[in-house]
């Protein structure tokens, strides 16, 4: 095997390594805002009153009027259930990994300018209980730069893919001419 | 070509390793999560709200710093600093109008809980302004007009003048006669979470430590926090400030069930 090869064998790796933790993060993150936040089995009203509790802690940014975060909460947990799937697929990694590294800068963001503004509330990161401080910004910048490094490899990786396919390509048009 | 099959062999192989993976992955970042989760409030430690168990433990005279109806259906603690801003605008923005329309309906029974920070100088004053006034019944007044005028007493820790103006004269005499024998400094929450030392001549001061040791178990990091029980059930602590709305919803979503 040359450099070149054992090269990108280990890119390759890294990013199937990287794409699983991203994926199980937002699967851990979407599980934990609708699982029972009380001793109460899994239903349909145990996961609207989670979701209600999530709405709480959207609220709580003082960021979305209130007409809006009702919505948001009770889309972005199954939103991020949705891109951790998509994640774990692989189908069209660079695009799942651009959405996932968006939606992260987002959330990022909106932490740093509410720990600016000296609002002492829980993250709701994964689920109630974790105060937002620099803790939480410290994990979900070190989720930002896994993100955008996966989505950055995932782009070169079609490329190169492209690149070495293109003369194959060209060969069996060629071929097929013949 | 052979270079192509084995790109595709090295991307598609071993599906379940990435499943077991990613399984183990979550596993990982998850472990935190659920430790956390036991640091919540009464859910973990108990379904019985603290405020029942801290009625239970009190002694007759005690102060009854409760707004509506015990038996309703919901029950709500928060942990609150009369100075601290987001106190203030929580109990005007949402407390205010839940205490008119889903206390007064029954469906919503408020506990309040003393908190005073350190850092505020006469929070831990206040507190022991309401803690009396909870003694003789006159707690929602007093409560009220300490946010009311949140911007006000701070400035020179005159309290006594806004108690004064909320009740009667003669409840305020009683007031002041329960605050009589307070001279040392109000106990206030400290950042290591030692108990804070009571004013031996203070009646009022047992009540509010026992309302932060109450607080250090949630643990409230941050005022106001809050706790809804319902149904024997303790939901998670939230800090910060909710709107009205927001949290109606949230009711409305128990009632519901």
């Amino acid at each position: 095997m040359t450099p070149n090869e054992t090269r990108g064998s280990l890119a390759r790796i890294l990013l199937i390594l990287g794409r699983l933790a991203l994926a199980a993060i937002f699967i851990v993150a979407a599980y934990a805002k609708l699982r029972p936040q009380a001793a109460v089995p899994w239903s349909g009203a145990s996961i609207k009153t989670s979701l209600s509790l999530f709405a709480m802690q959207v609220d709580s940014y003082q960021l979305l009027p209130p007409q809006l975060v009702s919505p948001v909460a009770h889309l972005l947990p199954p939103f991020e259930l949705f891109l951790g799937l998509w994640l774990l697929s692989g189908v069209f990694l660079p695009y799942s990994a651009l959405v996932t590294s968006l939606l992260i800068a987002a959330f990022f963001a909106t932490q740093v300018r509410t720990y600016r503004a000296g609002l002492e509330i829980n993250c709701g990161c994964f689920g109630p209980g974790e105060r937002l401080g620099p803790k939480t910004l410290l994990h979900d910048g070190a989720f930002l730069a896994l993100a955008l490094a996966i989505t950055i490899g995932a782009f070169l990786q079609r490329r190169k893919r492209r690149a070495e396919s293109a003369p194959i390509a060209a060969v069996s048009t060629a071929q097929r001419a013949d | 070509m052979i270079s192509r099959t084995n790109r595709h062999f090295i991307r598609r192989r071993a599906p379940g390793a990435q499943w077991a993976t990613a399984v183990l992955i979550a596993f990982a970042v998850f472990a935190p999560t659920s430790s956390g989760q036991t640091t919540t409030p009464t859910s973990a430690k108990s379904s019985t709200p603290a405020h029942k168990r801290a009625a239970a433990d009190a002694a007759p005279g005690a102060p009854v710093k409760t707004i509506g109806n015990r038996n309703a259906p919901i029950t709500m603690e928060v942990f609150s600093d009369y100075q601290c801003p987001s106190c203030g605008s929580f109990f005007e923005n949402t407390l205010r109008a839940m205490i008119q329309d889903y206390v007064a309906n029954g469906k919503v029974y408020l506990v309040h809980h003393d908190f005073p920070l350190q850092m505020h100088t006469y929070s831990g004053q206040a507190a022991r302004w309401a803690n009396a006034a909870a003694m003789i019944g006159q707690f929602q007044d007093v409560d009220a007009a300490l946010f009311d005028n949140q911007a006000k007493w701070p400035v020179d820790g005159d309290i006594e003048k806004y108690v004064a103006g909320a009740i009667s004269p003669a409840n305020f005499k009683r007031i002041q006669g329960i605050l009589k024998g307070c001279t040392a400094a109000p106990p206030t929450s400290k950042a290591d979470r030692t108990v804070p030392q009571v004013d031996p001549g203070c009646p009022v001061d047992q009540y509010i430590v026992q309302d932060i040791v109450l607080g250090y178990q949630v643990p409230v990091q941050a005022t106001p926090t809050f706790i809804i029980h319902y149904k024997g059930q303790s939901y998670p602590a939230s800090s910060g400030i909710i709107t009205w709305p927001i949290l109606k919803q949230f009711f409305d979503t128990l009632l519901s069930q």
